[in-house]
């Protein structure tokens, strides 16, 4: 066993009782993609409508006593919580992607795609409405609720979470709760409604301290849900029943493995709005560029996810300088031909 | 038939009657038939609210229809423009014309041609690559690449909205599926390209019963199956293109009414056809009635509640016909 485990690569590192199964060939790709999106951030932080060249932004993070005050409001206040809450809501959807395709079996699965962002967001903006002199950290537990509620909703219509199925009716039910937004915003009182829309547009330009560490927490437990129950998944990838036989409690599995993702995706949406098609395709890259098992598997999702989400956050903030394009929005018209590909590589089986 | 038309007219005069001011249905019926200029009602009723009537009507009817040619066409109980990305090529369409301020939606039939282009250039791309692969073109591969188009194209609208404002300001209201603010000579237009598409839908009613018993069968039976489908696509891009220039991407009333009629009165196409439009208009002016009185005196989007009320719709249709 142990011969047949270092042949593919893979090695054991134990401390103590915890022992971790690691693979040396990902570990590093991991760590590339790491320092890749650490790059793409620290090069998206001189940018911006006041250039600050890249050493002075370094020196103001570094040292922020000896920067003038303009440069340190800038760097700390406006754009460092933007890049961390893109990197933040990036990881969380890629995440949440990786998870659910693999406990759906369905590689066109992604909370998003099933109505969840929108279940979320129906919560989020009747949070805002009526009760407005609630935090901001109430959003996502609120937001968590409805997508839970959102997502059971979908599987109980469509029953196989397996088939093409269960993708077209999450569609609907996604309609039919934007329809259920866009009512709210054409009733609602104005000035909740310009609050509303602040959030709503999937851009990441409100970002603040607060919120940055609300989407923290939430995507530690996140992770830890999915983390904790990786390997299991990987065994319960062999079917059914031989996991059954090797001591996988499948039901708590596929519910963890199932809630996990939708409340990382109600999360990031509660904090950053829409931003669809991140958890459809960071995983694809991931098992493309990187491959491996659920923890490969789910660390390479978040990274790509992250960068993702930074590239499409930085090119809508700058490519129409002045203008910002929300980063939902820039995501959406990448993110589509995507799909459309996913779909022609399934064109004879649908 | 008969019934369709005696419910359209008894919607048409409520339709007429409710609003700010209510008008009861006699003085409605009065103002329709001998209009006195100095009765402040009969004002109302003719100059304010017909235009709204008219226009939902024939929105109704051209959205009822098209959604008929496509359920036949592609053989999809999801057929609809909304579904199938032809409401959201048409809107882009639109767009982008009014942003690169073409000279052609000055011109008289401008409007409702380009989308109409649009559309028939976004549902051309999604018929193409949904007829890929070894099956042809099934529904599920033709309702997911119209979903995505769709979703391509309602961004790509959205991100030209927000670089230009000039174009944000004239389209805003329209892009909501509104049926207010219209003017005679659009509506008059659409309807001049809505008969259009009406008369090449009647004449391939037969045809398309005929291509109703698969491709085979049809060819065999002297039907020239590519010619047929052209000729569908470009009447429901026709119907499309005109109810989108009067009032916006409306969603799922092209899903709803062919069911209905199919399951109260017949699938023969011949008739399919016509009832569709009218139970499209009858349809229409339900949710417009319903849009003007639930939240009186404020108003919501018509576009918005055939949104609400059509997406259980489509789920429940997906869940029963798809596998």
């Amino acid at each position: 066993m142990m011969r047949l485990m270092e042949k593919h690569g893979y090695r054991i590192l134990s401390c103590g009782r915890v022992s971790l199964l690691l693979r040396p060939y990902t570990a590093i790709l991991c760590c590339v993609l790491a320092a890749a999106v650490l790059a793409i951030a620290i090069g998206a932080l001189p940018a911006g409508s006041y250039h600050i060249p890249l050493p002075d932004v370094l020196k103001t993070l570094l040292h922020p006593q000896t920067a003038t005050n303009d440069q340190r409001y800038i760097v700390w206040d406006i754009r460092l919580p933007r890049i961390l809450m893109a990197v933040l809501s990036g990881a969380m959807l890629g995440l949440s992607g990786a998870a659910m395709q693999s406990i759906t079996r369905n590689g066109l699965a992604d909370p998003g795609l099933i109505g969840v962002k929108e279940g979320a967001g129906v919560m989020v903006l009747s949070l805002i409405v009526f009760f407005p002199t609630v935090g901001v950290a109430w959003r996502p537990v609120v937001g968590m609720a409805g997508g839970l509620a959102v997502a059971l909703l979908v599987v109980a219509i469509a029953r196989d979470m397996a088939r093409v199925r269960f993708i077209l009716i999450g569609i609907g039910v996604s309609w039919f709760f934007s329809a259920a937004i866009s009512l709210f915003m054409t009733t609602a009182n104005i000035r909740d409604v310009q609050t509303a829309l602040v959030w709503l547009t999937g851009s990441l330009h409100a970002s603040v301290w607060p919120l940055v560490l609300v989407a923290t927490l939430w995507s530690l437990v996140g992770s830890a849900i999915l983390y904790t129950t990786a390997r299991a998944s990987d065994v319960a990838l062999l079917g059914d029943q031989t996991a059954c036989g090797l001591g996988v409690r499948l039901k708590i599995l596929s519910f963890a493995r199932f809630a996990g993702p939708v409340l990382l995706t109600s999360a990031s949406v509660s904090c950053v709005g829409n931003l669809g098609f991140v958890g459809l395709i960071a995983p694809h890259m991931a098992r493309f560029a990187i491959g491996g098992n659920q923890v490969a598997l789910l660390t390479s999702s978040a990274l790509m996810g992250a960068g993702l989400v930074l590239i499409a956050d930085s090119v809508g903030r700058l490519a129409f300088a002045p203008l910002q394009i929300p980063a939902g929005i820039v995501m959406a018209v990448l993110g589509v031909p995507f799909f459309l590909m996913l779909l022609w590589r399934r064109r004879h089986r649908l | 038939m008969t019934l369709g038309l005696f419910l359209l007219l008894a919607l048409a005069v409520i339709h007429l009657g409710i609003g700010a001011r209510f008008v009861g249905p006699q003085t409605v019926i009065t103002a329709l038939l001998s209009y006195d200029p100095t009765n402040f009602d009969h004002k109302i009723v003719v100059d304010l609210r017909l235009l709204r009537l008219l226009s939902a009507i024939v929105c109704g009817a051209a959205l009822g229809v098209a959604g008929a040619l496509l359920q036949s066409v592609t053989r999809n109980p999801l057929g609809e423009p909304h579904i199938l990305g032809l409401n959201a090529g048409a809107a882009l369409a639109v767009v982008l014309a009014t942003a690169t301020g073409s000279s052609w939606l000055a011109e008289p039939l401008g409007r409702p041609l380009i989308a109409a282009v649009g559309a028939a250039a976004l549902f051309g791309v999604v018929l193409g690559l949904a007829s890929a692969g070894k099956n042809g073109l099934t529904p599920m591969k033709a309702t997911l690449f119209g979903v995505a188009f769709s979703a391509f194209a309602s961004s790509l609208t959205a991100a030209i909205l927000i670089l230009d404002e000039q174009t944000l300001d004239d389209l805003r209201i329209w892009l909501a599926g509104d049926l207010a603010g219209l003017t005679y000579l659009a509506l008059v237009n659409a309807a001049y390209v809505v008969s259009a598409g009406c008369a090449v839908a009647l004449v391939l009613a037969p045809y398309l019963n005929v291509l109703a018993l698969g491709d085979a069968v049809a060819k065999g039976l002297g039907v020239n199956v590519m010619a047929v489908r052209a000729a569908s696509l470009l009447a429901a891009a026709l119907f499309c293109g005109a109810a989108v220039s009067i009032a916006g991407p409306i969603a799922f009333i092209g899903l709803v009414v062919p069911h209905m009629v199919r399951r109260l009165v017949s699938d023969d196409l011949r008739l399919l056809f016509p009832l569709s439009a009218i139970g499209g208009g009858v349809l229409l002016l339900a949710a417009d009635i319903a849009a003007r009185t639930i939240v009186a005196p404020q108003e919501l989007a018509t576009g918005l509640l055939t949104a609400l009320a059509g997406a259980p719709v489509f789920i429940f249709i997906a869940a029963r016909r798809f596998r």
